[in-house]
């Protein structure tokens, strides 16, 4: 007997349901026993993360501004890959072009932050950093159409180029470097000046910054730019078959070179609204979302709504994770990952199944 | 006795995709030292059966019997060791090892070393059938009947008593393929038995002794070959009465709508794919394009409609010169193509996008905003699956989805939902079953009625000299000639698609066969005024 991976020919809604339930419920019996072993109640943590921690907190509000924190950078940058992946470009350089964002970001917040009114300077911060990681997005996509350059190699070689260039700024002491603290001896992320820190509406406790309310105008517009603009359409035939589009009269390059510009100039943005909510930037800004995002891109299917709900979902995860295992000597921010990493594969694993199944082949003198 | 008059019998074999079922209790034999020819129309379920013949798939119920003995074939190799093989259409060669090594390569027992005299043995075999093969020649240089050969003796090596052919003839010109059947003669003689692929009536009942049906995956039934005609096999393979005869509307002849004159074109690869072709298209014309694949018919396609650069030579549509025009400008001149490569959905289509997204391809621009008219494509592409009479859940549903027919019809629908005047054609009925091809020859000829030039790329010769007015044949991207569709021969075509014969030069002197030359001097003179005259305006 053999065992074999076919494409299920259909797939009803139920199963696909029922295989995510399954995978889930796979993922919380395996933390469960991780958990058990180290001597904590999974229960009582699994309540602590699902609830993000809000049961019992005194400071609810903070919980929430904590999560949007994370779902924010998560969700432009899952739409931005996603665009890019609606054309069968594959843009794994969310990273770089995050990093290149922050950075340009910063610079702008260094350099004009005192000296101009609050608005101006998050708006210039907010340009700096689409325009900045649009040309490294323009750079791919030129290479990719003009020379056939593969674009996965030169996206993730991209990331280690401005991750290391941020690296370089975060810990050289030099005269030039506006970036750093000059009152430390050691190399050190100076804080943005007050005007280049991004506000928001106050109600009660709670700030809702007004970079939530942006992205989820951004979700809004790309969801109509995808369905019903003509740009979306090209898009959509781009992904589909380049020698098609050429045939109807669609000029490629231009259709990559400006897609891919507004990918990686959102995710750019997304980088500047990181560095201006957390008013400083670190060599750790990304929190991984270019790398997370081509996950929820894919797991949504490309498609706008469910980005949004994945993206929340996967920030509720990570946040969880962080609040409950606050709350236990025995584990650290690591075994958070780990139980991220459980749900993340448990969830994919369902993906698969939901489109391929095993199957036994052969007959009786099969071994 | 009875047992062993059989080579191969399948007896109540079933096999099932998912809830498709593929086969259906087929119960089907091959006589000792017989062709046999199996005959279905696309989906009827031949590829399957023989895979599992081969040990690509294993039946989910019913047994096979070889010689007369149970067995079961779970792989390719239980297959090679029962003396069956399997010549796919889509060849299994190493592009850079020679004919012997590609031989010496899958061979059991040849052991570890190279030896000289692989060659020899090869070549031995290879005249014992009468194949022509050189064993030194290297695979990537071989034509695709050379391919095609040495597949078929890399099978009678490996000791195959029975041999499957999956649509042999697909590839190959007239002459390539008698040769083929000359050599199943002899393979026959030697004791072989044979299973032939195919879906061409004509060549059934030239080579087969017997000729097994299928039909939506059940067996319908065998019949000999020698006391059956086309017109009963076609009954029997689409389950009722179909007529056969492709119309010839004759036309009133008006002034050419499009001329080509001595264009060259670039492949790829950046070799000459067009060298220096002239020839023309009268409106209410179809002018068939014969040639064996690969002889420049893609490029020259895309060259008229603007797709490919042109090196030099002129492209005159109604007096304008296109060479150097956009394909957006030509396709609005009313120049419209549909082009189906190899993988069908390559081009012209965008497989994974609706019928209607489909529909709207190249007029989505012409509307005013940034956003896509999608009612007006909605109602286009409803007018067009009812026009066409396209089977289709809805017409949001992928064109990936439809059958190969229907996704013809959607591409031929778009094409002339702009009113062209002219119409490109590539190999619009490629795949399809006879039901579907016949639909899409009678929307060649409405167009034609409708006095549209129509430029059709085919492979079926027989299909071309019903259907198309004139055949102009390619051969190595040189124009071997054009002749008439009434006043010519198979045999003539395929001599000039391999470049034997040409009737480019000649002008009408040489009697025989410069008679079915279309070009007099006549015609000549009057196309260049024309194209001359529309440059200087």
């Amino acid at each position: 007997m053999r065992l074999k991976i076919i494409r299920r020919k259909e797939t009803r809604i139920v199963n696909v349901i029922l295989l995510y339930v399954i995978g889930i419920a796979v993922s919380f019996v395996l933390g469960g026993i991780f958990l058990s072993s180290l001597g904590i109640n999974p229960v009582v943590y699994y309540r602590d993360m699902l609830t993000i921690g809000l049961i019992g907190n005194y400071y609810p509000a903070k919980s929430i501004e904590g999560l949007l924190k994370l779902f924010v950078p998560l969700l432009i940058t899952s739409l931005a890959l996603s665009l890019a992946f609606k054309m069968k470009f594959w843009n794994i350089g969310g990273e770089g072009e995050f990093i290149t964002g922050a950075i340009f970001a910063s610079w702008v917040a260094f350099k004009l932050g005192d000296s101009m009114p609050r608005i101006v300077v998050i708006l210039l911060m907010c340009i700096a950093a689409f325009i900045s990681a649009g040309l490294i997005g323009f750079i791919t996509a030129h290479l990719k159409v003009k020379f056939n350059t593969n674009e996965t190699l030169v996206t993730l070689m991209l990331n280690y180029i401005m991750l290391y260039v941020i690296k370089y700024i975060g810990e050289t002491k030099a005269d030039w470097n506006f970036f750093l603290r000059t009152d430390s001896e050691r190399p050190v992320f100076a804080r943005f000046p007050e005007n280049a820190v991004m506000q928001g509406i106050t109600i009660g406790n709670f700030k809702l910054l007004y970079s939530v309310l942006a992205s989820i105008a951004i979700a809004v517009i790309v969801y109509f730019y995808l369905k019903r603009t003509k740009q979306g359409y090209e898009i959509a035939v781009v992904g589909d078959s380049v020698n098609t589009a050429r045939y109807a009269g669609m000029n490629v390059y231009k259709i990559t070179v400006r897609t891919i510009f507004l990918s990686a100039a959102l995710i750019g943005l997304a980088g500047a609204f990181a560095a201006a909510t957390s008013g400083t930037i670190s060599t750790d800004i990304t929190n991984n979302v270019g790398w997370t995002g081509v996950i929820v891109a894919w797991l949504s299917r490309l498609s706008v709504p469910v980005i949004g709900v994945v993206s929340l979902l996967i920030s509720v995860l990570q946040y969880g994770c962080q609040a409950a295992s606050a709350s236990y000597s025995q584990i650290d921010h690591n075994f958070a990952d780990l139980m991220q990493g459980l749900f993340m594969f448990s969830i994919l694993a369902a993906g698969f199944f939901s489109h391929f199944k095993i199957v036994r082949t052969g007959g009786k003198n099969d071994d | 006795m009875a047992a062993t008059d059989y080579a191969i019998e399948f007896r109540d074999i079933s096999k099932s995709f998912g809830s498709v079922a593929a086969n259906k209790n087929i119960n089907l034999n091959l006589k000792k030292g017989e062709i046999l020819a199996l005959l279905g129309e696309n989906g009827s379920g031949k590829t399957t059966l023989m895979n599992m013949l081969s040990g690509i798939y294993t039946p989910d119920s019913g047994s096979i019997f070889v010689d007369g003995k149970k067995v079961v074939i779970s792989s390719p190799d239980d297959a090679g060791k029962l003396g069956i093989g399997m010549v796919h259409q889509h060849f299994k060669l190493i592009e850079k090892f020679t004919a012997a090594d590609n031989i010496w390569i899958g061979k059991k027992g040849s052991g570890l070393v190279l030896k000289k005299d692989r060659y020899k043995q090869i070549e031995q075999i290879a005249s014992k059938f009468g194949f022509e093969l050189d064993p030194y020649k290297v695979v990537a240089n071989m034509s695709v009947s050379e391919k095609q050969t040495l597949e078929i003796i890399k099978v009678l090596c490996y000791g195959a008593k029975v041999i499957i052919l999956d649509e042999p003839t697909a590839v190959l010109t007239v002459q390539e393929t008698k040769k083929l059947f000359d050599v199943c003669r002899k393979m026959k003689e030697s004791g072989h038995s044979i299973i032939i692929i195919t879906h061409k009536l004509n060549e059934v009942m030239e080579i087969s002794d017997r000729v097994a049906v299928l039909r939506k995956g059940e067996y319908i039934d065998t019949v000999e070959s020698a006391t059956t005609s086309e017109l009963k096999l076609t009954e029997l393979m689409v389950g009722r009465k179909v007529d056969l005869k492709i119309e010839r509307a004759v036309m009133e002849k008006t002034k050419p709508l499009l001329e080509v004159r001595d264009l060259s074109v670039n492949s790829d690869e950046g070799s000459l794919a067009v060298d220096n072709m002239s020839f023309y298209i009268r409106g209410g014309e179809i002018l068939g394009v014969a040639g064996i694949a690969g002889s420049g018919q893609k490029e020259l396609c895309e060259a008229i409609t603007g797709l490919r650069k042109v090196n030099s030579g002129k492209i005159v549509h109604k007096g304008v010169n296109l060479v150097g025009k956009s394909a957006k400008k030509i396709s609005a001149a009313g120049i419209a193509m549909s082009f189906i490569p190899e993988d069908r959905l390559g081009m012209g289509l965008a497989p994974s996008l609706s019928v209607s997204d489909n529909i709207i391809l190249k007029d989505y621009s012409d509307t005013k905003g940034i956003f896509v008219d999608r009612k007006k494509a909605k109602q286009e592409a409803t007018d067009i699956v009812k026009m066409l009479e396209i089977a289709t859940p809805s017409i949001e549903t992928p064109v990936r989805r439809l059958s190969g027919g229907n996704v013809q019809k959607v591409l031929l629908g778009r094409e002339i939902k702009a009113n062209p005047n002219v119409l490109i054609t590539a190999y619009p009925v490629r795949g399809l079953d006879i039901n579907s091809s016949y639909m899409i020859y009678n929307i060649l000829n409405e167009q034609k009625k409708k006095g549209v030039g129509i430029l059709f790329i085919g492979e079926d010769l027989d299909v071309m000299l019903a259907l198309c007015d004139k055949i102009m044949v390619m051969c190595h991207g040189k124009l071997q000639g054009v002749v008439h569709a009434d006043r010519t021969t198979k045999e003539q075509i395929g001599l000039m698609m391999t470049g034997a014969i040409s009737l480019a030069e000649v002008g009408g002197k040489k009697a025989g066969i410069a008679k079915d030359s279309a070009f007099t001097e006549e015609e000549w003179e009057e196309a260049t005024d024309m194209s001359e005259g529309s440059n200087e305006t």
